[in-house]
């Protein structure tokens, strides 16, 4: 039974962090149809905001509050600078371009601050755990999990009660028609990059308090998670990006506890080979649909 | 009467294929006009080009200010909108939501919103329902109501009767004959002819990516050219 809670407080905790940062995928997806690589440097750049704060002697909430607003507002100059000079360029050109703000960004966190990890000191009060019957959960993926799930909550209602929520959601369908509706394009991008960044902040920062350092490619693992999420649940589909980040963090966690240890090393393996079958049953994903383009 | 929309030698191409060519189109304030032409005859570029959908060449001047090369939700702002060919309702969205969505200023809007609520009873009864599930004739009305959100003084239309069984095209152009007579302008694409020829007061015919012929509606109506080329095709 402990064993049981022990693994959905895992589930829980790492696939919020999952479904935020496919999230912020699969919003700029939405309106740009452009799966954004450098979505994983936003998170970093939080993370280094986060320990510049705290080295600064910030009070760490505002390091936190900072740090999440940094990945909002280089989303935001990302997009001003990089990817609309070439928006009505081919998908390929999009995402090359993507990769390219990817590899700058590694380089300058390398060289302008350090190649190695460099530690962030969480306050002491985060790094206890609560004992929920004979299980121990710690304090930091306790938060996680909260964290996690109010700020889906909050974008759910943003996504169902705001006109630019319903702009965005409408652009995963038809992005011209929402033009239509008098939405000035440039305005609604800005809003869908403005929201992945601050995603991508907030995933940051959990990460980092969960590790307790930041490095130059520490989003690169979580962000090529998040991709196969928003792949799992349906290019385009956002809430199938949530679903799918808990559903990938069921299938690792369930590996990571229960594979024997002779098999191990092929955890990862293992976890891709699911992957395939779900998309082999579902090869627009759970939750995506056809995608017919008219000529 | 003013000149509303004013046209003049518009030109569209699709990489090296002209799909418009040369061609001028007027529509007066509270006059419903027609845009017949068969398939391919370039009617879809013309409206698309005149909303600022897609690039063309020429002169487009809504309310006697120039509007060409200005980007689309510019022009939807000023009083100009299309309803796009095949409704292009966003399904995963609530009735309620896809005519919101069109309201630029939501409490300006609300009056226009029960207006419509009440015109449509349809609108009323499923506004909490995802657009996607209702029926052609159905999503066709709810097109319409949501271009009507943004206020505006022309509509531009495209195949309003496209994929609709006979009783629901009746229905569409009763709802359109109603905004008639409430005063608004038109533009309507529409292979129906006759159907169209009755509810219009002037109309064009496009082949090939030009007008090739324009006058009353009735005009063209009794035109040798029109009942061979399109009432010919019909039966």
């Amino acid at each position: 039974m402990d064993g049981i809670l022990t693994y959905v407080v895992n589930v829980v905790s790492l696939g919020g962090t999952y479904a935020l940062l496919a999230l912020g995928l699969a919003v700029v997806f939405s309106v740009l149809r452009l799966i954004n690589f450098a979505h994983g440097e936003l998170m970093t750049l939080a993370g280094y905001a986060l320990l510049a704060g705290i080295l600064l002697g910030v009070p760490f909430w505002a390091a936190v509050l900072a740090a999440v607003l940094v990945g909002g507002i280089a989303a935001v100059i990302m997009e001003t600078t990089a990817f609309r000079p070439v928006r009505n360029a081919n998908a390929a050109t999009l995402l090359m371009t993507s990769f390219a703000v990817a590899m700058l960004l590694q380089v300058v966190f390398q060289n302008f601050i350090s190649a190695r990890g460099q530690a962030v000191p969480v306050p002491s009060l985060f790094t206890g755990s609560i004992a929920i019957g004979n299980a121990q959960v710690s304090i930091i993926q306790a938060i996680s999990i909260v964290v996690s799930l109010l700020s889906l909550i909050a974008l759910k209602a943003f996504f169902d009660r705001s006109r630019s929520g319903w702009a965005i959601r409408a652009a995963a369908d038809d992005f011209e028609t929402v033009r239509l509706m008098g939405f000035k394009a440039s305005r609604l991008i800005a809003i869908a990059f403005l929201i992945s960044g601050l995603l991508a902040g907030i995933a940051g920062v959990l990460w980092v308090m969960q590790r307790g350092s930041v490095d130059p490619l520490m989003g690169l693992k979580p962000v090529l998670a998040a991709f196969v999420v928003v792949v799992i649940g349906g290019l385009g589909s956002l809430s199938g990006a949530v679903l799918g980040g808990y559903l990938l963090a069921a299938i690792e966690i369930a590996l990571q506890t229960w594979l024997p240890e002779g098999l191990a090393p092929y955890r990862d393996a293992l976890t891709f080979v699911l992957v395939i079958v779900v998309l082999s049953l579902f090869p627009n994903g759970l939750f995506g649909k056809r995608v017919a383009e008219k000529v | 009467m003013s000149t509303l929309l004013d046209v003049s030698d518009l030109s569209v191409s699709y990489g090296g294929v002209q799909a418009v060519r040369d061609s001028s189109i007027r529509v007066e304030e509270g006059e419903a006009v027609a845009l017949l032409g068969p398939n391919g005859a370039g009617k879809s570029s013309t409206l698309r080009a005149i909303v600022g959908l897609i690039k063309s060449t020429g002169e487009v001047t809504f309310r006697g200010t120039s509007i060409s090369g200005v980007a689309c939700e510019r022009i939807v702002s000023q009083g100009l909108t299309l309803v796009p060919e095949g409704r292009r309702l966003f399904p995963q969205l609530t009735i309620h939501e896809n005519l919101m969505l069109a309201a630029r200023h939501r409490k300006a809007a609300q009056s226009t919103y029960e207006a419509l609520l009440e015109r449509l009873p349809i609108l009323a009864e499923r506004r909490n329902q995802p657009a996607g599930t209702l029926s052609g004739g159905e999503q066709q009305q709810v097109a319409i109501a949501r271009a009507l959100m943004s206020q505006p003084d022309l509509l531009l239309i495209d195949e309003p009767s496209l994929g609709l069984a006979p009783t629901l095209v009746d229905r569409v152009y009763d709802l359109l004959t109603d905004l008639k007579a409430d005063g608004l302008s038109m533009l309507i694409v529409e292979q129906e002819v006759i159907r169209v020829l009755n509810f219009a007061d002037r109309a064009y015919a496009m082949a090939n990516g030009t007008i090739v012929m324009s006058g009353s509606a009735a005009e063209l109506r009794d035109s040798e050219d029109v009942k061979h080329f399109y009432l010919g095709a019909e039966e």
